[in-house]
């Protein structure tokens, strides 16, 4: 099939990242160098490639960007200092807004102002939801010198919002992996994949969102990163089951004991939030490794909010425990103000998403591989 | 003939060859072998302690010949031939055995080894002795210099004799200087004006005491040898003008491809498809357009036309890949929101400052795609009323694997450089030979790539092959140096192993003249007898060989010198068949 170039997307992809792409002359030594390439997907000198001719459809429907964990060793060794590695990372943000059909992914990556307008309209609408809707602050709250947090943010209220939010999240993000379903997949007409292939490569959609093992195959570093990325993951996991599907259960008027499964999960989840944080921003500073050596935009904005959420999450509990009501509730109106919008702008839209894409892209690659066998 | 007195010496070169041949046992033998009256073997030969040895000898012992066994003669004839002139010999009556590369380099067994090598002396030794003197021969030069050719390479060779105070004839076929440098607007690497650099250069030929130019004028013939050339040139007027000289330059340059023969990209149908040349001209004109006027949009550029492809020509061009990059400077700096599109074959971008414009281009979002230039060329074809170019070039890109196309609305070909058509008349008329790609060939590709196989014609610039601008400078101002030098000198050393004619025997039927390589011979009417002309003759021994009388023979390669060597390996061979 002959297809037209397009001389405009290397352009368009410096929005997303940062490498001196077009000067690769295709030596190989990255893909050659690459511990997860295989021999039917040579990663990432055919990304390279389709990007500099302009090759749209073909870029799309290919998902070795999310294949690639960006240890960084082909952009080490690249003769021509293309920085390969930093291109799969700029491809997992343009596919990122590709698949999101709303088109807010591409605003959101490109543009700061629909990213802080967006952040400021959704912490105003968080705040003014406590003004407004909840029952006003009573003044008899504190007589009793605990903190009433049920009274002040009743449970049930609470979780309907949270009902609310994960039901919109959920519709956006899956309606976008269904869009990435169908450029990958079903625009593909080179392969037809059987119905029990979907049955049985499935459980690696699962084995990969829960393990991430591919990551550890990385490189030598890759094992370090694997365990603060998986600690990060599996604690916000936690978190948000915790808040949004059993929050009656985590948001109670009483303090439990220190060995409460209550708190030990709270706690469990912080410290996984905060080391896979606190690992990512040192990085990010020291530029130490060549995943961090470029931060774009998106990729401070995302974990500036992670870790406002964490600590005021933090500070909620311990001015909850040692029972300082007026705290507890300001903190906790923040808390929620810097919550929804990072939820409602990363899980769909931005970095956050590639916890759907990731294992869906690993799903599709096997389904194909199958398929072709 | 005097009673031959041979000194035998049988060099070790360290281990080379005594590790493998009992050097002292071939002395020991070789010295019982009639006329031998000293054989000695010694560490190197070669070395002063060495050569000075083969002196003291010659005089102590009155050798007159002389057998040194060792290398090969190509390294070391030349080192002896010096030391027996030295004690006083005819550098001629020398004889070489190659024991080394011919013995025991090439074998593994010692006994056998030494067997071969007592074998090679004995030749050696029967040969020597039928060696006669020869004396070296010169011829005066002429300090005059001929230059074909009125390009960069020409004159930058014209000035360098000239301002050296010596004659040059410049001989430029067109009207005007400067050559193929004339249509360039800049130069690669680095972006500079080709006309600053040509002009002064043509302004000092022009104005120059020592340079007499002949514009319009093309060479017929050119008669002589190395120092005492001659030809003929008619003038404007029709007058014949007879020009002396000594030596000779061509530096005739090279003509671009015509792309009308590639169908594929449709040159001379589409307006827009335009050659490298013509796109120089549009860029020195100052305004990049298509043929309505209209600004372009889409710019690709295709490099290798008609080059490295059988159908074509096979060879590289070199100049274009930086061209084409030069080009895409160019289109960036007038055009910045232009899409420019490199369908390259391979980037070939060798030499001081290039490799580093490639790097500088590939940054200038310029799209590099990769065909292949032998079996699938890209297709250009007028695009749809509906498109918004004019044109769409179609190709299969090698480093993706897909078919894509392409939007174009100027299409510039990077054309070959090959020969011009009348390159064969200036060989024949100077006597140099072209290469299957009718270059001119070189004395030697690697040792001697000024001189050409006749001497006193020298080759520069791109007739030679296709180069950049200083690598043809050079090779003008290296040649113009081999000729100051032997201006210098005055006269030049001939071969004096040259082939000479029995009148007695000549039957006259000129078999020598058709197979001299070097048209060395004539035929004289009167005598009906074949002519050696000894200083075109370079002593091959063709002529030698087919004679089918004997009647020519070559000095140092007589029939008795080459039978006595030939006896000398089969004597030995006999003696130890008796043992």
């Amino acid at each position: 099939m002959t297809m037209r170039i397009n001389p405009d997307l290397p352009k368009e992809l410096k929005k997303y990242g940062k490498g001196e792409w077009n000067e690769c002359f295709h030596c190989g030594t990255c893909t050659a160098l690459c511990p997860l390439t295989e021999n039917n997907n040579l990663f990432p000198r055919r990304s390279i490639r389709l990007l500099q001719m302009g090759l749209n459809d073909s870029l799309t429907v290919n998902v070795d960007p999310w294949l690639c964990y960006y240890c960084g060793d082909c952009s080490k060794s690249c003769p021509r200092d293309a920085n390969p590695g930093e291109l799969m990372m700029s491809l997992r943000r343009y596919l990122t807004s590709i698949y999101d059909w709303t088109g807010l992914s591409k605003r959101f990556y490109t543009t700061h102002f629909w990213e802080f307008g967006m952040i400021l309209f959704l912490a105003l609408f968080v705040i003014s939801l406590f003004v407004f809707v909840l029952p006003p602050l009573d003044p008899t709250l504190n007589a009793a010198g605990g903190v009433r947090i049920n009274q002040f943010a009743p449970v049930d209220l609470i979780e309907i919002g949270d009902w609310i939010m994960a039901i919109i999240v959920a519709s956006l993000l899956i309606s976008n992996i269904l869009h990435m379903y169908y450029m990958v997949i079903l625009k593909d007409k080179s392969i037809k994949i059987p119905l029990w292939l979907y049955f049985k490569e499935f459980w690696l959609l699962i084995f990969h969102f829960v393990t991430q093992l591919r990551f550890s195959k990385c490189d030598t570093e890759g094992k370090k990163y694997w365990l603060s990325h998986w600690l990060l993951m599996s604690g916000y996991t936690v978190m948000f089951t915790v808040i949004v599907v059993f929050l009656p259960w985590f948001q109670t008027e009483e303090v439990h004991p220190l060995y409460h499964p209550q708190r030990l999960l709270g706690y469990y989840a912080t410290f996984g939030l905060l080391f896979g944080l606190i690992v990512v921003m040192i990085g990010r500073i020291r530029k130490s490794g060549e995943k961090f050596k470029f931060s774009h935009f998106s990729d401070w904005f995302f974990i500036i909010m992670l870790i406002l959420t964490t600590v005021s999450g933090i500070m909620v509990h311990i001015f909850r425990i040692n029972g300082m009501p007026y705290a507890t509730y300001y903190t906790y109106i923040a808390h929620l103000a810097i919550l929804v919008p990072m939820i409602m702008i990363e899980v769909p839209f931005s970095k956050w998403s590639h916890l759907a894409y990731r294992p869906f892209a690993i799903y599709f690659a096997n389904l194909k591989k199958a398929a072709a066998a | 003939m005097e009673e031959p007195r041979i000194g035998v010496y049988i060099c070790w070169c360290g281990s080379n060859i005594a590790k493998m041949v009992d050097v002292q046992d071939v002395a020991k033998f070789i010295a019982k072998l009639p006329g031998v009256i000293i054989a000695r073997d010694y560490k190197y030969m070669c070395s002063d302690p060495g050569q000075d040895m083969v002196v003291k000898d010659i005089k102590e012992f009155k050798l007159n010949r002389v057998v040194v066994s060792a290398c090969s003669p190509r390294i070391h004839e030349l080192t002896f031939r010096k030391a027996l002139e030295n004690a006083g010999l005819n550098p001629y009556m020398f004889e070489m055995a190659n024991i080394r590369e011919q013995d025991s380099w090439v074998h593994e067994n010692r006994a056998e080894a030494t067997h071969k090598a007592k074998s090679l002396v004995a030749a050696a030794v029967y040969r020597v002795k039928h060696h006669e003197a020869l004396d070296k021969r010169t011829v005066d030069i002429n300090p005059a210099t001929l230059i074909i050719g009125g390009g960069i390479a020409g004159m930058s060779a014209a000035l360098e004799i000239a301002d050296a105070g010596k004659k040059v004839f410049l001989i430029e076929k067109s009207s005007e200087l400067g050559g193929n440098l004339t249509r360039v607007d800049l130069t690669f690497p680095y972006l500079y004006s080709a006309e600053y650099i040509l002009n002064p250069i043509i302004t000092q030929v022009k104005k120059h005491p020592n340079i007499s130019l002949f514009m319009n004028t093309t060479i017929e013939e050119v008669y002589g040898y190395v120092g005492n050339f001659e030809t003929t040139l008619k003038n404007q007027n029709g007058k014949d003008l007879q020009l002396k000289f000594g030596n000779v330059i061509v530096a005739t340059g090279l003509k671009p491809f015509d792309p009308a023969v590639i169908p594929e990209y449709n040159y001379g149908k589409l307006p827009d498809v335009v050659t490298s040349h013509e796109f120089e001209r549009l860029v020195s004109n100052g305004q990049i357009v298509t043929k309505a006027g209209n600004i372009p949009k889409n710019i690709a550029i295709i490099h290798c036309v008609g080059s490295r492809n059988p159908k074509y020509h096979p060879y590289c061009s070199r100049t274009c890949c930086l061209t084409a990059l030069k080009y895409s400077n160019q289109i960036r700096s007038a055009l910045p929101d232009a899409n420019i599109f490199q369908l390259y074959a391979d980037m070939r971008t060798m030499g001081k400052g290039c490799e580093e414009l490639y790097t500088r281009t590939s940054r200038q979002g310029v799209i590099f795609l990769m065909f292949d230039q032998k079996h699938d060329l890209p297709r250009v074809r007028k695009a749809d009323i509906n498109e918004s170019c004019n044109m769409i070039i179609e190709l299969n890109e090698l480093l993706s694997g897909e078919t894509i196309e392409i939007p174009a609305d100027l299409v510039i070909l990077m054309v070959n450089m090959e020969a011009h058509d009348d390159s064969a008349q200036v060989a024949h008329a100077v006597g140099v030979s072209k290469c299957g790609n009718d270059f001119y060939i070189e004395k030697h590709p690697k040792l001697d790539p000024v001189a050409t196989t006749t001497d006193g014609v020298y080759i520069a610039g791109t007739c030679q092959s296709p180069k950049h601008i200083p690598d043809s400078i050079a090779q003008a101002k290296a040649a113009a140096a081999r000729i100051l030098a032997t201006i210098k000198v005055a006269s030049v050393n001939v071969e004096v192993t040259t082939a000479f004619v029995n009148e007695d025997i000549c039957c006259g039927c000129q078999t020598c003249i058709k197979v001299c390589p070097y048209s060395a011979i004539s035929y004289l009417v009167d005598k009906k007898v074949s002519f050696v002309n000894d200083i075109l003759c370079k002593g091959c021994g063709t002529c030698g060989s087919a004679c089918p009388t004997g009647a020519i023979r070559s000095r140092h390669f007589t029939d008795q010198q080459i039978l006595s060597e030939i006896e000398g390996i089969l004597q030995f061979e006999i003696q130890e068949a008796v043992l």
